[in-house]
Protein backbone atom coordinates (compact mmCIF):
# COMPACT_ATOMS: atom_id res chain seq x y z
CA UNK A 1 0.00 0.00 0.00
CA UNK A 2 0.96 3.53 -0.68
CA UNK A 3 1.53 6.46 1.62
CA UNK A 4 -2.25 8.64 1.85
CA UNK A 5 -1.60 11.90 0.47
CA UNK A 6 -3.00 15.14 2.17
CA UNK A 7 -2.69 14.11 5.39
CA UNK A 8 -3.49 16.43 8.22
CA UNK A 9 -0.45 18.06 9.97
CA UNK A 10 -2.58 18.80 13.42
CA UNK A 11 -4.04 17.37 15.79
CA UNK A 12 -6.45 14.73 14.34
CA UNK A 13 -8.51 14.21 17.83
CA UNK A 14 -8.56 16.81 21.34
CA UNK A 15 -10.80 15.85 23.71
CA UNK A 16 -10.81 18.45 26.05
CA UNK A 17 -12.76 18.10 29.86
CA UNK A 18 -14.77 15.82 28.43
CA UNK A 19 -18.05 14.10 30.57
CA UNK A 20 -20.72 11.92 29.50
CA UNK A 21 -23.42 10.19 31.50
CA UNK A 22 -26.29 8.84 30.56
CA UNK A 23 -29.55 10.16 31.69
CA UNK A 24 -29.62 11.47 35.44
CA UNK A 25 -26.72 8.57 36.43
CA UNK A 26 -23.30 9.34 37.37
CA UNK A 27 -21.37 10.30 34.97
CA UNK A 28 -19.74 7.38 32.53
CA UNK A 29 -16.68 9.39 31.49
CA UNK A 30 -15.35 12.63 33.34
CA UNK A 31 -12.72 15.09 32.22
CA UNK A 32 -11.29 12.86 29.80
CA UNK A 33 -8.40 14.87 27.92
CA UNK A 34 -6.16 13.84 25.40
CA UNK A 35 -5.67 13.99 21.83
CA UNK A 36 -4.60 12.09 18.90
CA UNK A 37 -1.65 12.67 16.42
CA UNK A 38 -1.27 12.37 12.66
CA UNK A 39 0.12 8.79 11.75
CA UNK A 40 0.62 7.71 15.77
CA UNK A 41 -0.32 4.26 17.36
CA UNK A 42 -1.86 3.75 20.16
CA UNK A 43 -4.14 1.69 22.32
CA UNK A 44 -7.15 2.45 24.59
CA UNK A 45 -7.50 0.15 27.11
CA UNK A 46 -8.90 -0.87 30.32
CA UNK A 47 -11.46 -3.34 32.05
CA UNK A 48 -14.31 -4.20 30.61
CA UNK A 49 -17.06 -1.92 31.12
CA UNK A 50 -14.78 0.87 32.02
CA UNK A 51 -15.47 2.93 29.01
CA UNK A 52 -13.60 2.01 26.06
CA UNK A 53 -16.61 1.41 23.50
CA UNK A 54 -18.10 4.83 24.56
CA UNK A 55 -15.03 7.18 23.84
CA UNK A 56 -14.93 5.51 20.32
CA UNK A 57 -18.40 6.13 20.20
CA UNK A 58 -17.98 9.49 21.27
CA UNK A 59 -15.05 10.02 18.70
CA UNK A 60 -17.05 8.74 15.63
CA UNK A 61 -19.96 10.99 16.62
CA UNK A 62 -22.56 8.47 17.58
CA UNK A 63 -22.43 9.87 21.05
CA UNK A 64 -22.33 13.77 22.31
CA UNK A 65 -20.83 14.34 25.28
CA UNK A 66 -22.49 15.80 28.00
CA UNK A 67 -19.58 18.85 28.79
CA UNK A 68 -16.16 19.21 27.42
CA UNK A 69 -15.26 19.68 24.29
CA UNK A 70 -14.37 17.14 21.24
CA UNK A 71 -12.40 18.67 18.67
CA UNK A 72 -11.95 16.20 15.06
CA UNK A 73 -9.51 17.26 12.64
CA UNK A 74 -9.66 20.92 14.45
CA UNK A 75 -13.39 21.33 13.66
CA UNK A 76 -15.68 21.78 17.37
CA UNK A 77 -17.59 19.06 16.89
CA UNK A 78 -20.55 21.15 18.56
CA UNK A 79 -20.61 23.86 15.99
CA UNK A 80 -20.91 21.25 13.15
CA UNK A 81 -24.31 20.80 11.53
CA UNK A 82 -25.04 17.33 10.01
CA UNK A 83 -23.10 17.39 7.05
CA UNK A 84 -20.34 18.48 8.38
CA UNK A 85 -20.22 15.48 10.55
CA UNK A 86 -20.59 13.34 7.45
CA UNK A 87 -17.73 14.56 6.27
CA UNK A 88 -15.78 14.24 9.10
CA UNK A 89 -16.63 10.39 9.23
CA UNK A 90 -15.23 10.47 6.05
CA UNK A 91 -11.86 10.99 7.15
CA UNK A 92 -12.20 7.63 9.73
CA UNK A 93 -12.09 4.55 9.08
CA UNK A 94 -14.09 2.22 11.71
CA UNK A 95 -13.17 -1.62 12.77
CA UNK A 96 -16.38 -2.81 14.50
CA UNK A 97 -16.28 -5.25 17.41
CA UNK A 98 -19.03 -7.63 15.44
CA UNK A 99 -17.72 -6.68 12.34
CA UNK A 100 -20.93 -5.09 11.09
CA UNK A 101 -20.69 -6.46 7.27
CA UNK A 102 -23.76 -6.52 5.27
CA UNK A 103 -24.66 -9.87 4.72
CA UNK A 104 -26.21 -9.59 1.25
CA UNK A 105 -23.69 -7.78 -0.25
CA UNK A 106 -20.24 -9.71 -1.40
CA UNK A 107 -16.30 -8.71 0.11
CA UNK A 108 -15.97 -6.78 -2.97
CA UNK A 109 -19.42 -4.89 -2.10
CA UNK A 110 -18.96 -4.48 1.67
CA UNK A 111 -14.94 -3.23 1.15
CA UNK A 112 -16.46 -0.94 -1.68
CA UNK A 113 -19.40 0.28 0.41
CA UNK A 114 -17.55 3.55 1.83
CA UNK A 115 -16.26 4.20 -1.74
CA UNK A 116 -20.00 3.90 -3.26
CA UNK A 117 -21.86 5.77 -0.67
CA UNK A 118 -19.59 8.58 -1.17
CA UNK A 119 -20.89 9.33 -4.77
CA UNK A 120 -18.04 7.69 -6.87
CA UNK A 121 -18.28 5.30 -9.73
CA UNK A 122 -17.10 1.63 -9.86
CA UNK A 123 -15.09 2.16 -12.25
CA UNK A 124 -12.89 4.75 -10.40
CA UNK A 125 -12.05 2.48 -7.45
CA UNK A 126 -11.92 -1.28 -8.88
CA UNK A 127 -8.79 -1.82 -8.92
CA UNK A 128 -7.82 -0.76 -5.44
CA UNK A 129 -10.11 -2.62 -4.04
CA UNK A 130 -9.08 -5.41 -5.70
CA UNK A 131 -5.56 -4.69 -4.68
CA UNK A 132 -6.79 -4.33 -0.83
CA UNK A 133 -8.60 -7.44 -0.63
CA UNK A 134 -5.69 -9.12 -2.21
CA UNK A 135 -3.38 -7.22 0.29
CA UNK A 136 -5.71 -8.17 3.42
CA UNK A 137 -5.47 -12.02 1.97
CA UNK A 138 -9.30 -11.66 1.07
CA UNK A 139 -8.00 -11.83 -2.82
CA UNK A 140 -10.06 -15.24 -3.53
CA UNK A 141 -13.32 -14.55 -1.51
CA UNK A 142 -14.32 -11.22 -3.55
CA UNK A 143 -17.63 -13.23 -4.50
CA UNK A 144 -18.23 -14.21 -1.23
CA UNK A 145 -20.75 -13.60 1.32
CA UNK A 146 -20.48 -12.55 5.14
CA UNK A 147 -22.22 -16.02 5.77
CA UNK A 148 -19.41 -18.00 4.52
CA UNK A 149 -16.53 -16.43 5.40
CA UNK A 150 -14.54 -17.47 8.91
CA UNK A 151 -14.45 -14.56 11.70
CA UNK A 152 -10.76 -14.09 10.89
CA UNK A 153 -11.92 -13.40 7.11
CA UNK A 154 -14.72 -10.70 8.72
CA UNK A 155 -12.52 -9.37 10.12
CA UNK A 156 -10.19 -8.43 7.89
CA UNK A 157 -13.34 -7.99 5.30
CA UNK A 158 -14.46 -5.56 7.78
CA UNK A 159 -10.54 -3.99 8.58
CA UNK A 160 -10.22 -3.57 4.44
CA UNK A 161 -13.22 -1.58 4.50
CA UNK A 162 -12.45 0.24 6.97
CA UNK A 163 -9.17 1.17 5.26
CA UNK A 164 -10.42 1.40 1.61
CA UNK A 165 -11.03 5.51 1.52
CA UNK A 166 -7.74 6.44 3.03
CA UNK A 167 -8.88 7.09 6.52
CA UNK A 168 -6.64 9.64 8.09
CA UNK A 169 -7.63 7.62 11.52
CA UNK A 170 -8.78 4.27 12.12
CA UNK A 171 -10.89 3.30 15.38
CA UNK A 172 -11.10 -0.21 16.21
CA UNK A 173 -13.13 -1.76 18.41
CA UNK A 174 -11.73 -5.08 19.94
CA UNK A 175 -10.35 -6.17 16.08
CA UNK A 176 -8.70 -9.36 17.31
CA UNK A 177 -11.18 -10.24 20.13
CA UNK A 178 -13.01 -12.82 18.30
CA UNK A 179 -10.27 -14.54 16.44
CA UNK A 180 -7.17 -16.53 17.64
CA UNK A 181 -3.76 -15.21 18.94
CA UNK A 182 -1.85 -16.49 15.41
CA UNK A 183 -5.01 -14.49 13.62
CA UNK A 184 -4.34 -11.49 16.29
CA UNK A 185 -0.91 -11.05 15.11
CA UNK A 186 -1.88 -11.53 11.90
CA UNK A 187 -4.09 -8.43 12.12
CA UNK A 188 -1.91 -6.61 14.30
CA UNK A 189 0.37 -6.47 11.50
CA UNK A 190 -2.05 -5.24 9.53
CA UNK A 191 -2.45 -2.45 11.73
CA UNK A 192 1.36 -1.34 11.81
CA UNK A 193 1.27 -1.57 8.16
CA UNK A 194 -1.70 0.84 7.66
CA UNK A 195 0.04 3.07 10.17
CA UNK A 196 3.16 3.31 8.14
CA UNK A 197 1.25 3.74 5.30
CA UNK A 198 0.27 7.38 7.00
CA UNK A 199 -2.97 6.18 8.96
CA UNK A 200 -3.41 7.17 12.79
CA UNK A 201 -4.53 3.82 14.83
CA UNK A 202 -6.52 3.79 17.90
CA UNK A 203 -6.96 0.31 18.72
CA UNK A 204 -9.67 -0.39 21.84
CA UNK A 205 -8.22 -3.65 23.50
CA UNK A 206 -8.15 -5.55 27.21
CA UNK A 207 -5.36 -7.68 25.87
CA UNK A 208 -1.84 -6.98 27.32
CA UNK A 209 -0.34 -9.80 25.16
CA UNK A 210 -1.72 -7.81 21.80
CA UNK A 211 -0.24 -4.30 23.29
CA UNK A 212 2.94 -5.84 24.50
CA UNK A 213 3.51 -6.73 20.76
CA UNK A 214 4.12 -2.97 19.50
CA UNK A 215 7.43 -1.21 20.48
CA UNK A 216 6.37 2.36 21.33
CA UNK A 217 2.69 2.23 21.18
CA UNK A 218 0.97 5.20 23.43
CA UNK A 219 -1.50 3.61 25.17
CA UNK A 220 -4.60 5.20 26.82
CA UNK A 221 -6.47 3.55 29.95
CA UNK A 222 -9.32 4.00 31.28
CA UNK A 223 -10.27 3.07 34.96
CA UNK A 224 -12.68 5.06 37.45
CA UNK A 225 -14.37 6.69 34.61
CA UNK A 226 -11.02 8.73 33.79
CA UNK A 227 -8.30 8.34 31.20
CA UNK A 228 -5.19 8.30 31.72
CA UNK A 229 -2.43 8.76 28.97
CA UNK A 230 0.65 6.61 29.31
CA UNK A 231 3.84 7.87 27.46
CA UNK A 232 5.09 6.05 24.36
CA UNK A 233 8.27 4.23 25.02
CA UNK A 234 10.00 6.07 22.00
CA UNK B 1 -17.49 -8.01 -9.26
CA UNK B 2 -20.22 -10.60 -7.51
CA UNK B 3 -20.80 -14.10 -9.04
CA UNK B 4 -24.04 -13.43 -8.87
CA UNK B 5 -24.74 -9.74 -9.57
CA UNK B 6 -23.05 -7.67 -12.27
CA UNK B 7 -20.76 -4.74 -11.35
CA UNK B 8 -23.20 -1.74 -12.04
CA UNK B 9 -21.21 -0.18 -14.95
CA UNK B 10 -22.02 -0.85 -18.63
CA UNK B 11 -25.29 -0.90 -20.81
CA UNK B 12 -26.99 -2.25 -18.44
CA UNK B 13 -25.53 -0.61 -14.94
CA UNK B 14 -26.30 2.63 -16.55
CA UNK B 15 -30.17 1.01 -17.71
CA UNK B 16 -30.63 0.24 -14.34
CA UNK B 17 -29.82 3.79 -13.08
CA UNK B 18 -32.14 5.39 -15.30
CA UNK B 19 -35.16 3.02 -14.18
CA UNK B 20 -34.65 2.52 -10.42
CA UNK B 21 -38.35 1.12 -10.77
CA UNK B 22 -37.17 -2.21 -12.39
CA UNK B 23 -34.32 -2.60 -10.71
CA UNK B 24 -33.31 -2.82 -6.72
CA UNK B 25 -30.67 -1.07 -5.58
CA UNK B 26 -28.34 -3.65 -3.67
CA UNK B 27 -27.48 -1.35 -0.78
CA UNK B 28 -30.90 -2.13 0.69
CA UNK B 29 -31.26 -5.96 1.44
CA UNK B 30 -34.20 -8.03 0.05
CA UNK B 31 -35.73 -9.52 2.53
CA UNK B 32 -38.25 -12.15 0.87
CA UNK B 33 -40.49 -12.57 4.13
CA UNK B 34 -41.00 -8.84 5.44
CA UNK B 35 -41.09 -7.81 1.66
CA UNK B 36 -43.51 -10.17 0.29
CA UNK B 37 -45.75 -9.34 3.41
CA UNK B 38 -45.31 -5.69 2.77
CA UNK B 39 -46.66 -6.50 -1.17
CA UNK B 40 -49.26 -8.62 -0.21
CA UNK B 41 -50.80 -6.15 2.88
CA UNK B 42 -50.57 -3.40 -0.09
CA UNK B 43 -52.17 -5.06 -2.68
CA UNK B 44 -55.11 -6.69 -0.82
CA UNK B 45 -55.51 -2.53 0.36
CA UNK B 46 -55.33 -1.31 -3.04
CA UNK B 47 -57.59 -4.13 -4.62
CA UNK B 48 -60.14 -2.75 -1.82
CA UNK B 49 -59.69 0.52 -2.22
CA UNK B 50 -59.81 -0.25 -5.82
CA UNK B 51 -63.08 -1.97 -5.44
CA UNK B 52 -64.78 1.14 -3.08
CA UNK B 53 -63.74 3.49 -5.85
CA UNK B 54 -65.53 1.60 -8.21
CA UNK B 55 -68.49 0.81 -6.43
CA UNK B 56 -68.58 4.69 -5.28
CA UNK B 57 -68.45 5.74 -8.96
CA UNK B 58 -70.67 2.77 -9.88
CA UNK B 59 -73.47 4.71 -7.61
CA UNK B 60 -71.90 8.05 -9.46
CA UNK B 61 -72.85 6.92 -12.47
CA UNK B 62 -76.20 4.68 -11.71
CA UNK B 63 -77.98 7.99 -10.10
CA UNK B 64 -76.74 10.23 -13.09
CA UNK B 65 -78.55 7.98 -15.39
CA UNK B 66 -81.55 7.46 -14.05
CA UNK B 67 -81.73 10.88 -13.08
CA UNK B 68 -81.62 11.91 -16.88
CA UNK B 69 -83.76 8.79 -17.64
CA UNK B 70 -86.57 10.26 -15.39
CA UNK B 71 -86.05 13.65 -16.86
CA UNK B 72 -86.38 12.86 -20.49
CA UNK B 73 -90.14 11.11 -20.14
CA UNK B 74 -92.96 12.60 -19.10
CA UNK B 75 -96.37 10.77 -18.76
CA UNK B 76 -99.52 11.45 -19.84
CA UNK B 77 -102.76 10.18 -17.98
CA UNK B 78 -106.26 10.19 -19.50
CA UNK B 79 -109.01 9.20 -16.69
CA UNK B 80 -112.31 8.25 -18.02
CA UNK B 81 -115.11 10.63 -18.12
CA UNK B 82 -118.54 9.56 -17.99
CA UNK B 83 -119.55 8.73 -21.93
CA UNK B 84 -116.67 10.48 -23.29
CA UNK B 85 -114.56 7.97 -25.94
CA UNK B 86 -111.40 7.41 -24.32
CA UNK B 87 -109.77 5.97 -27.32
CA UNK B 88 -110.45 9.43 -29.02
CA UNK B 89 -109.37 11.25 -26.34
CA UNK B 90 -105.89 9.09 -26.41
CA UNK B 91 -105.92 10.12 -30.28
CA UNK B 92 -106.75 14.06 -29.87
CA UNK B 93 -104.14 14.14 -26.87
CA UNK B 94 -101.23 12.17 -29.21
CA UNK B 95 -102.07 14.60 -32.19
CA UNK B 96 -101.41 17.94 -29.41
CA UNK B 97 -98.32 15.66 -28.54
CA UNK B 98 -96.90 15.05 -31.93
CA UNK B 99 -97.66 18.59 -32.96
CA UNK B 100 -95.43 20.15 -30.11
CA UNK B 101 -91.66 20.75 -30.58
CA UNK B 102 -89.21 19.52 -27.88
CA UNK B 103 -90.86 16.25 -28.12
CA UNK B 104 -89.23 13.29 -30.02
CA UNK B 105 -91.39 10.24 -29.14
CA UNK B 106 -95.42 9.34 -28.25
CA UNK B 107 -96.71 6.22 -27.28
CA UNK B 108 -100.43 5.67 -26.39
CA UNK B 109 -100.33 2.52 -23.83
CA UNK B 110 -103.53 0.03 -25.19
CA UNK B 111 -105.54 -0.90 -22.37
CA UNK B 112 -104.07 -4.17 -22.15
CA UNK B 113 -100.79 -2.84 -21.35
CA UNK B 114 -102.13 -0.13 -18.65
CA UNK B 115 -104.17 -3.24 -16.92
CA UNK B 116 -100.99 -5.17 -17.29
CA UNK B 117 -99.00 -2.20 -15.14
CA UNK B 118 -101.60 -2.61 -12.50
CA UNK B 119 -101.52 -6.57 -11.98
CA UNK B 120 -99.71 -6.25 -9.27
CA UNK B 121 -102.16 -4.75 -6.77
CA UNK B 122 -105.73 -5.32 -8.61
CA UNK B 123 -105.25 -9.24 -10.21
CA UNK B 124 -104.97 -10.19 -13.59
CA UNK B 125 -106.63 -8.07 -16.94
CA UNK B 126 -109.51 -10.45 -16.93
CA UNK B 127 -110.43 -9.31 -13.45
CA UNK B 128 -110.44 -5.28 -14.11
CA UNK B 129 -112.29 -5.59 -17.48
CA UNK B 130 -114.80 -3.53 -16.51
CA UNK B 131 -112.87 -1.08 -14.17
CA UNK B 132 -112.49 2.23 -15.06
CA UNK B 133 -108.93 2.12 -15.86
CA UNK B 134 -106.90 5.43 -16.46
CA UNK B 135 -104.57 4.86 -19.93
CA UNK B 136 -101.43 6.46 -20.22
CA UNK B 137 -99.09 8.24 -23.40
CA UNK B 138 -95.31 7.95 -22.59
CA UNK B 139 -94.19 10.75 -24.12
CA UNK B 140 -89.83 11.37 -24.42
CA UNK B 141 -88.92 14.39 -24.63
CA UNK B 142 -85.57 16.28 -26.43
CA UNK B 143 -83.59 17.30 -23.26
CA UNK B 144 -81.17 19.45 -25.42
CA UNK B 145 -84.72 21.21 -26.32
CA UNK B 146 -87.39 20.95 -23.74
CA UNK B 147 -90.54 21.75 -24.36
CA UNK B 148 -92.89 23.99 -22.26
CA UNK B 149 -94.39 21.45 -20.11
CA UNK B 150 -96.43 23.55 -17.80
CA UNK B 151 -98.07 24.89 -20.85
CA UNK B 152 -98.07 21.85 -22.35
CA UNK B 153 -99.90 20.01 -19.50
CA UNK B 154 -102.46 23.24 -18.96
CA UNK B 155 -103.48 22.97 -23.01
CA UNK B 156 -103.87 19.28 -22.48
CA UNK B 157 -106.18 19.42 -19.90
CA UNK B 158 -108.42 22.36 -21.64
CA UNK B 159 -108.45 20.13 -24.85
CA UNK B 160 -109.34 17.17 -22.74
CA UNK B 161 -110.90 17.17 -19.47
CA UNK B 162 -109.37 14.44 -16.83
CA UNK B 163 -105.90 14.57 -19.23
CA UNK B 164 -102.85 15.61 -16.77
CA UNK B 165 -99.21 15.59 -17.50
CA UNK B 166 -96.90 14.51 -15.47
CA UNK B 167 -93.48 15.45 -15.44
CA UNK B 168 -91.93 13.43 -12.46
CA UNK B 169 -90.45 15.85 -10.59
CA UNK B 170 -91.27 15.28 -7.68
CA UNK B 171 -89.60 11.61 -8.04
CA UNK B 172 -86.46 12.98 -9.75
CA UNK B 173 -85.92 15.12 -6.56
CA UNK B 174 -86.76 12.46 -3.97
CA UNK B 175 -83.79 10.25 -6.25
CA UNK B 176 -81.63 13.44 -6.30
CA UNK B 177 -81.42 13.35 -2.88
CA UNK B 178 -81.60 9.56 -2.33
CA UNK B 179 -78.44 9.77 -4.69
CA UNK B 180 -76.72 12.32 -3.33
CA UNK B 181 -76.51 10.86 0.55
CA UNK B 182 -75.51 7.51 -1.57
CA UNK B 183 -72.82 9.10 -3.33
CA UNK B 184 -72.04 11.11 -0.25
CA UNK B 185 -71.81 7.07 1.96
CA UNK B 186 -70.14 6.09 -0.91
CA UNK B 187 -66.85 8.65 -1.15
CA UNK B 188 -66.52 8.65 2.35
CA UNK B 189 -66.31 4.90 2.49
CA UNK B 190 -63.61 5.45 -0.23
CA UNK B 191 -62.03 8.18 1.96
CA UNK B 192 -61.92 6.36 4.69
CA UNK B 193 -60.96 2.89 3.31
CA UNK B 194 -57.52 5.31 1.41
CA UNK B 195 -56.89 6.97 4.78
CA UNK B 196 -56.70 3.04 6.25
CA UNK B 197 -54.64 1.61 3.30
CA UNK B 198 -51.98 4.71 4.41
CA UNK B 199 -51.93 4.12 7.44
CA UNK B 200 -51.62 0.23 7.25
CA UNK B 201 -48.91 1.11 4.29
CA UNK B 202 -47.26 3.26 6.85
CA UNK B 203 -46.67 0.75 9.65
CA UNK B 204 -46.25 -2.19 7.46
CA UNK B 205 -43.32 -0.50 5.92
CA UNK B 206 -41.64 0.45 8.94
CA UNK B 207 -42.19 -2.95 10.37
CA UNK B 208 -40.36 -4.03 6.90
CA UNK B 209 -37.73 -1.41 7.94
CA UNK B 210 -36.94 -2.69 11.44
CA UNK B 211 -34.67 -5.63 9.95
CA UNK B 212 -32.88 -3.15 8.16
CA UNK B 213 -31.65 -0.87 11.31
CA UNK B 214 -28.24 -2.72 11.09
CA UNK B 215 -27.96 -1.52 7.48
CA UNK B 216 -28.44 1.98 8.25
CA UNK B 217 -25.98 2.36 10.98
CA UNK B 218 -23.17 1.18 8.93
CA UNK B 219 -24.21 3.68 5.61
CA UNK B 220 -24.44 5.95 8.85
CA UNK B 221 -21.07 5.29 9.85
CA UNK B 222 -19.07 4.73 6.93
CA UNK B 223 -19.64 8.40 5.74
CA UNK B 224 -23.02 8.06 3.75
CA UNK B 225 -25.34 11.07 4.06
CA UNK B 226 -28.87 10.86 5.45
CA UNK B 227 -30.46 11.75 1.92
CA UNK B 228 -28.27 8.88 0.37
CA UNK B 229 -29.34 6.44 2.91
CA UNK B 230 -33.04 7.79 2.94
CA UNK B 231 -33.02 7.54 -1.28
CA UNK B 232 -32.04 3.87 -0.79
CA UNK B 233 -34.82 2.93 0.94
CA UNK B 234 -37.53 4.96 -0.19
CA UNK B 235 -36.66 3.51 -4.03
CA UNK B 236 -36.90 0.19 -2.55
CA UNK B 237 -40.18 0.72 -0.85
CA UNK B 238 -41.97 2.97 -3.18
CA UNK B 239 -40.98 0.34 -5.76
CA UNK B 240 -42.58 -2.46 -3.33
CA UNK B 241 -45.15 -0.32 -2.67
CA UNK B 242 -46.43 0.07 -6.57
CA UNK B 243 -45.72 -3.70 -7.23
CA UNK B 244 -48.18 -4.20 -4.30
CA UNK B 245 -50.56 -1.61 -5.99
CA UNK B 246 -50.17 -2.77 -9.08
CA UNK B 247 -51.22 -6.82 -8.06
CA UNK B 248 -54.09 -5.28 -6.18
CA UNK B 249 -55.55 -2.73 -8.61
CA UNK B 250 -55.03 -4.92 -11.53
CA UNK B 251 -56.86 -7.93 -9.65
CA UNK B 252 -59.60 -5.32 -8.98
CA UNK B 253 -59.56 -3.92 -12.94
CA UNK B 254 -59.99 -8.04 -13.94
CA UNK B 255 -62.84 -8.36 -11.18
CA UNK B 256 -64.74 -4.97 -12.83
CA UNK B 257 -64.10 -6.49 -16.42
CA UNK B 258 -65.71 -9.33 -15.29
CA UNK B 259 -68.47 -8.05 -13.86
CA UNK B 260 -69.15 -5.69 -16.94
CA UNK B 261 -69.00 -8.71 -19.27
CA UNK B 262 -71.45 -10.55 -16.67
CA UNK B 263 -73.66 -7.51 -16.50
CA UNK B 264 -74.46 -7.56 -20.15
CA UNK B 265 -76.59 -10.45 -19.81
CA UNK B 266 -77.55 -10.33 -16.19
CA UNK B 267 -80.47 -8.59 -14.09
CA UNK B 268 -78.19 -5.95 -13.23
CA UNK B 269 -77.57 -4.60 -17.36
CA UNK B 270 -81.57 -5.12 -17.68
CA UNK B 271 -82.28 -2.71 -14.19
CA UNK B 272 -79.62 -0.15 -15.57
CA UNK B 273 -80.71 0.04 -19.47
CA UNK B 274 -76.79 0.33 -19.71
CA UNK B 275 -74.72 -2.51 -18.92
CA UNK B 276 -71.45 -1.77 -20.63
CA UNK B 277 -70.85 1.58 -19.02
CA UNK B 278 -72.01 0.21 -15.37
CA UNK B 279 -68.65 -1.56 -14.02
CA UNK B 280 -65.74 0.14 -16.07
CA UNK B 281 -64.72 3.49 -17.46
CA UNK B 282 -61.49 5.85 -17.42
CA UNK B 283 -62.79 6.90 -14.16
CA UNK B 284 -62.08 3.66 -12.53
CA UNK B 285 -59.03 3.00 -14.43
CA UNK B 286 -57.79 6.48 -13.56
CA UNK B 287 -58.79 6.52 -9.70
CA UNK B 288 -57.03 2.96 -9.21
CA UNK B 289 -53.84 4.26 -11.49
CA UNK B 290 -53.89 7.12 -9.14
CA UNK B 291 -54.38 4.66 -5.98
CA UNK B 292 -51.31 2.44 -7.20
CA UNK B 293 -49.04 5.79 -7.24
CA UNK B 294 -50.43 6.80 -3.97
CA UNK B 295 -49.14 3.43 -2.27
CA UNK B 296 -46.14 3.82 -3.73
CA UNK B 297 -45.50 7.81 -2.73
CA UNK B 298 -46.82 6.36 0.79
CA UNK B 299 -44.86 3.75 1.43
CA UNK B 300 -41.25 5.53 0.08
CA UNK B 301 -42.10 8.27 2.62
CA UNK B 302 -42.64 6.11 5.38
CA UNK B 303 -39.57 4.32 4.95
CA UNK B 304 -37.87 8.05 4.59
CA UNK B 305 -39.35 8.90 7.95
CA UNK B 306 -38.09 5.65 8.94
CA UNK B 307 -34.66 6.30 8.12
CA UNK B 308 -34.73 9.47 9.41
CA UNK B 309 -35.70 8.93 13.00
CA UNK B 310 -33.45 5.97 12.82
CA UNK B 311 -30.16 8.13 12.00
CA UNK B 312 -31.72 10.89 14.49
CA UNK B 313 -30.98 7.75 17.27
CA UNK B 314 -27.92 7.10 16.02
CA UNK B 315 -26.82 10.67 17.15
Amino acid sequence: MQAFPHRSVGELVRFENVGLRYGVAAETLTDVSFSIEPQSFQFLTGASGTGKTTLLRLIMQALKPTRGTVVLFGQDTSLLEKDGLTALRRRMGIVFQDFRLLDHLTTYENVALPLKVQGREEVTYRAEVTELLSWVGLGDLIHAKPPVLSGGEKQRASIARALVAQPELLLADEPTGNVDPSLARRLLRLFVEMNRSGTAILIATHDLGLMDQIDGARRLVLAERRLYVEASDV
Amino acid sequence: MSENRPLKHGFFGKLRRLLPLFGRDPLVAADQVTDRALVAVVAILTFLAALTSGSAQFAAGTAMRWQVMMASEVTVQLKPQGARSIDTDIVRVSDILRGTAGISSVKALSRDESAKLLEPWLGPASSIENLPIPRLIAVRINTDQPPDLVALGKSISEVVPGASLDDHRTWTKRLGRLSDGFLTVSFGALVLVILATGLTIVFATRGAMAGNREIIEVLHFIGADDRYIAAQFQSHFAVLGVRGGLLGGGAAILLLVALKIGAAASLIGDFSGTPSTIFLDWGIILVTFGVIILVGLIAGAASRMTVYRTIGRLS
